[in-house]
């Protein structure tokens, strides 16, 4: 077994290709990024090395810390909201009718490209004829907010499209794993006399485990590197009330022309997903991973 | 060790495999962009890259086929080959291009501030001579002077545009308004509106540079047009008395309720749609829009016909004057320094910004910065009182975020955000503005 | 762990509970309904909005019918020209870059998830780390390596880049479902004296088909809507994908909307037909390989 299981050769073959591809075309870019950091450069002419005076500038630099925190926000709240999604999966799998058809219904806004969402939601949020605006000013609120040019609340009107949009994404993925247990298991503990609650809990909750806190990760670097929506339908604005790291940092290197700054700030996101990504793996360690017996 | 070279083996194949798939349609498509030219001279390939796609640009994308087309009957050894983009997605490609130094040889660029990398890059060639050639006297005075940069000019411009306050005929008459001349009448009328429940002014400020006309004619105005333009250069100071009243008299204009709901939350596109349905009455934009309020056939007729314009009125006691404007060229075109076909895409740009200026006002309704015969067009009333005031023009102040370089401009419109959002005071705006243009970048 | 040692003993269940066990269906079911019903809504918003014209585009009330329907618009962006090249490219490249993505993933997963070697949890922290740079960091980096690789305006360039930027989160997804495979798998084919590419694609392999199905549609989700990667290393209009049909309709003043949402609508179809009619195909013939095999 383990002479087979640990054939240098078979490895070698399996996990190269990808591994490859990834140190070719995404390794090569963060070194470069690392590296466009540690000098001034406006992308067009010659760069000239000033050391971690970008990376300097960037921990006094009271705009970033605000999209970090907004960043984080974000991911606070995607990661709560994962319990949601695994609710409905869990409900979903539990072999009700139509099952099926509603987990594909659910993935619907996924499909669409972020330009349709964000087309969709901005007239949502119109505030004049927006739907949420209207809805409210039929109950009897008299002057409601207009949503995105209100410092205080843009961030979590924007939250609302973004959580709604990946909803089915999660939805599908702890469908498949809640599914891939096999019924044989389920079967059993039924036979046991096991009611669906205690099925559910005691059975598919702890088998699907490894997959959920893959996901939480997911969801976690997925929020600090997120863009799309914000930049879309706020730009970041206003006065900066909705700006996450990736558009900071889009907006320093793309409108700014500050390329060497604003590789600083990517890769300094990098550094943040990765710590957080560590603390979440810390704080989700289990001793031994459980498997289907 | 052995399994690293399995690994590169397999990965070699299935980047082999993709690539004899990929090569087969190259050929092809070789194949059918070079068939045109078989005639005399050394065969060339312009590459030009621009933002007028087909679909929603059609009268600037058939002016620029047919150019292409006639460019290369006549010269039948050129290929011009196109590439259209959208106007940010534009924007990131030059930059992606500029910095491995692939620009396409001929483009389009805007004006000062943005050009400003690209010449100090040494990536766009000067085009002084083409502006001594054929093209000498033909471009209005002004214009080609935002693409020079210490004497050399870097691009020719396409179009021309001063930004009037365009209003609500058939709003002022309900209410018995009268076209402002003096900003406190400006004032009394905004105030009529909102008493009426009209929103007086569309804007929409997420795009920031629109919330910048307001503030921009607002400082001609009260400190003339020399203090704005010392205070940009970095010889002046933001801090002008002048300066900081018309950043107060912004606020003043928010807290009167002068602007849409939601304005800072609002596309220009989505704050235009509350003038083009008629909740709002007034709305300070380019004369790009012309077209929206003569011959745009989707937007209803009558409301076209009720569509005027008047000057931003000149303020009591301030230095600025009615027939100041705020305004300058739009986009214009840039030769490539390290095209390996400068001589021949100058010559192309040359003959495109004649023939550009003889179509682009009747086919797509877009001013030209080359000089246009009003007299021999037949042109809606709108656009021929527009020319007179453009030939009228005591100066033409450069919108700021394109008279500023990069970093400047963004600093610039994100505080003009604020200011609208009365997220920073008038002074602190002052203040950010001055760091700014003393770090020149 | 045995389902035994888990249950309590069997309990009987009483005829009030019944009812309310229906009840519960019940409410479950109207809860179930009107997410459906919250999600399909795009859909149909996209369908109004793509036969708008601007006017009624930013005056109407976002969920409210057209004056008059404007199938011009379809027209328009069908006659726009380049449409079917477009079409035909985002169908070959999102194929080829989702299939291989999912192959070389799952023989990577394989590799670091249930073969015994030294460096596995390295390997695996690079591919994680992969997933943590914001897109617009490589631009400039990944445009410049192509071009001295002679794959500028060469669709590989895409299709690399799709399959290194989606292989991390594939991976990811993967992960949680290899682990939890029961060892016995394994263990039975080794006995069985099967070699590890046999015990791999005969046995694993369509043992997780489920996550193939998942990550598939992820993966073709992410490639079809992907523009910025099309935008930057594509300059010829004949290999350029349906994302960019979009910009067709963005003008330098002036925005087409109605013509925006009809080619958006055209686009969601292809994607949504595959993820509601076939996706279930493709789980199906991948486990009956398995059988077959």
């Amino acid at each position: 077994m383990d002479k087979v299981m640990s054939n240098k050769k078979m490895i070698a073959l399996y996990v190269l290709p990808a591994l490859l591809l990834i140190l070719a075309i995404v390794y090569i870019p963060i070194v470069l990024t690392a590296y466009y950091g540690l000098n001034e450069w406006n992308g067009i002419g010659r760069m000239k090395f000033v050391g971690l005076d970008n990376y300097a500038e960037l921990l006094g630099d009271r705009t970033f810390w605000n999209s970090a925190w907004h960043s984080l926000l974000l991911a606070v709240f995607s990661c709560a909201s994962l319990l949601v999604y695994l609710a409905i999966a869990m409900v979903l799998a539990a072999r009700i009718k139509g099952a099926n058809l509603f987990r594909k219904i659910y993935l619907i806004p996924m499909l669409l490209s972020s330009v349709a969402i964000a087309q969709l939601w901005l007239r949502i949020y119109h505030p004049s004829n927006g739907i949420v605006n209207s809805v409210l000013e039929s109950l009897g609120f008299a002057n409601p907010p207009a949503w995105l040019s209100e410092p205080k609340l843009v961030l979590f009107a924007l939250f609302v499209p973004i959580l709604w949009q990946y909803a089915g994404f999660y939805i599908l993925i702890y469908y498949a794993a809640l599914k891939n247990i096999p019924s044989s298991l389920e079967e059993a503990a039924k036979i046991d006399g096991a009611n669906s609650w205690q099925i559910a809990w005691k059975i598919k909750l702890p088998l699907a485990m490894e997959v959920i806190k893959v996901t939480i990760v997911l969801a976690a670097v997925g929020s600090l590197k997120y863009f799309d929506l914000i930049y879309v339908m706020t730009d970041g604005g206003p006065n900066g009330s909705s700006e996450v790291m990736a558009s900071y940092m889009y907006h320093t290197a793309f409108r700014a022309y500050d390329f060497g700054y604003g590789s600083a700030i990517g890769f300094f996101l990098l550094v943040i997903c990765l710590v957080v990504t560590w603390i979440i793996r810390k704080l989700t360690a289990t001793k031994d991973t459980i498997q289907y017996s | 060790m052995f399994g690293k070279k399995w690994g590169v083996l397999l990965l070699t194949l299935c980047v082999a495999l993709f690539a004899a798939g990929c090569g087969q349609k190259d050929e092809g498509s070789n194949a059918s962009s070079s068939a045109g030219g078989d005639k005399a001279g050394e065969k060339v390939t312009i590459k030009f890259m621009h933002l007028w796609p087909e679909g929603v640009s059609a009268g600037q994308n058939k002016i620029v086929n047919q150019i292409i087309n006639d460019y290369q009957k006549e010269h039948p050894n050129v290929t011009i080959k196109q590439e259209v983009l959208d106007n940010e997605q534009y924007k990131n490609k030059l930059k992606v291009l500029s910095a491995s130094n692939e620009l396409p040889d001929v483009g389009v660029t805007w004006a000062a501030g943005f050009l400003k990398p690209y010449v100090e890059g040494n990536l766009f060639a000067p085009v002084d001579d083409l502006l001594s050639g054929e093209l000498k006297d033909k471009f209005v005075a002004g214009t080609t002077e935002a693409y020079a940069i210490d004497g050399k000019t870097y691009a020719l411009p396409l179009e021309f545009n001063i930004a009037p306050i365009y209003y609500n005929k058939a709003i002022f008459k309900k209410y018995n308004l009268e076209v402002p001349q003096t900003y406190e009448q400006f004032k009394a009328v905004s105030k009529t509106l909102s008493d009426n429940g009209v929103a007086p002014i569309a804007l929409g400020n997420k795009d920031r540079w629109t919330g910048s006309l307001w503030y921009m004619y607002l400082a001609d105005r009260i400190a003339g047009q020399k203090a704005l333009a010392d205070a940009i250069a970095g010889s002046g100071s933001f801090k002008d008395p002048g300066l900081v009243q018309a950043a107060k008299e912004v606020q003043s204009l928010v807290d009167s309720n002068a602007f849409i709901k939601g304005f800072n939350g609002l596309s220009n596109e989505e704050g235009k749609s509350e003038f083009l349905n008629g909740k709002a009455a007034m709305y300070l934009m380019g004369t790009w829009e012309l077209p929206n309020y003569t011959t745009n056939e989707e937007i209803p007729k009558e409301f076209r016909d009720n569509v005027g314009f008047f000057k931003f009125p000149t303020v009591e006691g301030g230095k600025g004057n009615i027939d100041s404007w705020v305004g300058g060229p739009g986009v214009g075109l840039f030769v490539s320094q390290n095209s390996e076909v400068k001589e021949e895409a100058k010559a192309f740009v040359e003959y495109f910004v004649t023939k550009w200026g003889e179509q682009s006002v009747t086919g797509a309704g877009v001013i030209p910065a080359t000089k246009v015969d009003t007299s021999s067009l037949d042109l809606p009333q709108l656009y021929i009182d527009l020319f007179n005031e453009m030939n009228k023009a005591s100066s033409i102040t450069l919108f700021a975020d394109v008279q500023m370089p990069a970093n400047a401009a963004e600093t610039h419109l994100n505080n003009i955000q604020a200011l609208f959002g009365k997220a920073v005071s008038p002074e602190q705006f002052s203040e950010e503005h001055d760091k700014a243009i003393a770090k020149g970048n | 762990m045995t389902s035994e040692a888990l249950l309590p003993p069997a309990r009987q269940m009483s005829p009030k509970s019944k009812t309310g066990k229906k009840i519960g269906y019940g409410v479950l079911y109207i809860v179930l309904t009107a997410v459906a019903a919250l999600q399909l809504l795009p859909l149909v918003w996209l369908f109004f909005f793509s036969l708008k014209n601007n006017q009624e585009v930013f005056n109407l009330p976002p969920l409210s019918l057209p004056t008059h329907f404007r199938w011009e618009n379809y027209e328009k962006v069908w006659s726009a020209g380049n449409i079917s090249v477009y079409f035909l490219n985002s169908v070959w490249i999102t194929i080829a870059a989702s299939a291989l993505t999912i192959m070389l993933g799952s023989l990577a997963t394989f590799a670091m998830t249930r073969m015994k070697w030294k460096g596995s949890s390295l390997v695996l922290g690079l591919f994680m780390v992969a997933m943590m740079i914001p897109v617009h960091s490589t631009l400039i980096p990944l445009f410049s390596m192509f071009n001295k690789a002679g794959l500028n305006d060469n669709p590989l360039s895409l299709i690399l880049s799709y399959v290194a930027f989606n292989m991390p989160i594939t991976i990811m997804i993967m992960l949680g479902f290899y682990y939890a495979l029961p060892r016995e798998v394994e263990e039975a084919g080794v006995m069985d004296g099967c070699s590890v590419n046999r015990l791999f694609f005969r046995i694993v392999l369509p043992m997780t088909s489920s996550v193939i199905a998942t990550t598939g549609i992820i993966n073709m989700i992410y490639n079809w809507n992907e523009f910025i990667f099309v935008n930057t290393f594509i300059s010829s209009d004949s290999y350029k994908t349906l994302t960019v049909g979009v910009q067709n309709f963005i003008g330098q003043y002036t925005t087409d909307w109605g013509s925006i949402g009809a080619t958006l609508m055209i686009s969601i179809l292809p994607i949504l037909v595959m993820f509601l009619f076939l996706s279930d195909r493709i789980v199906e013939g991948i486990a009956a390989g398995s059988v077959k095999g």
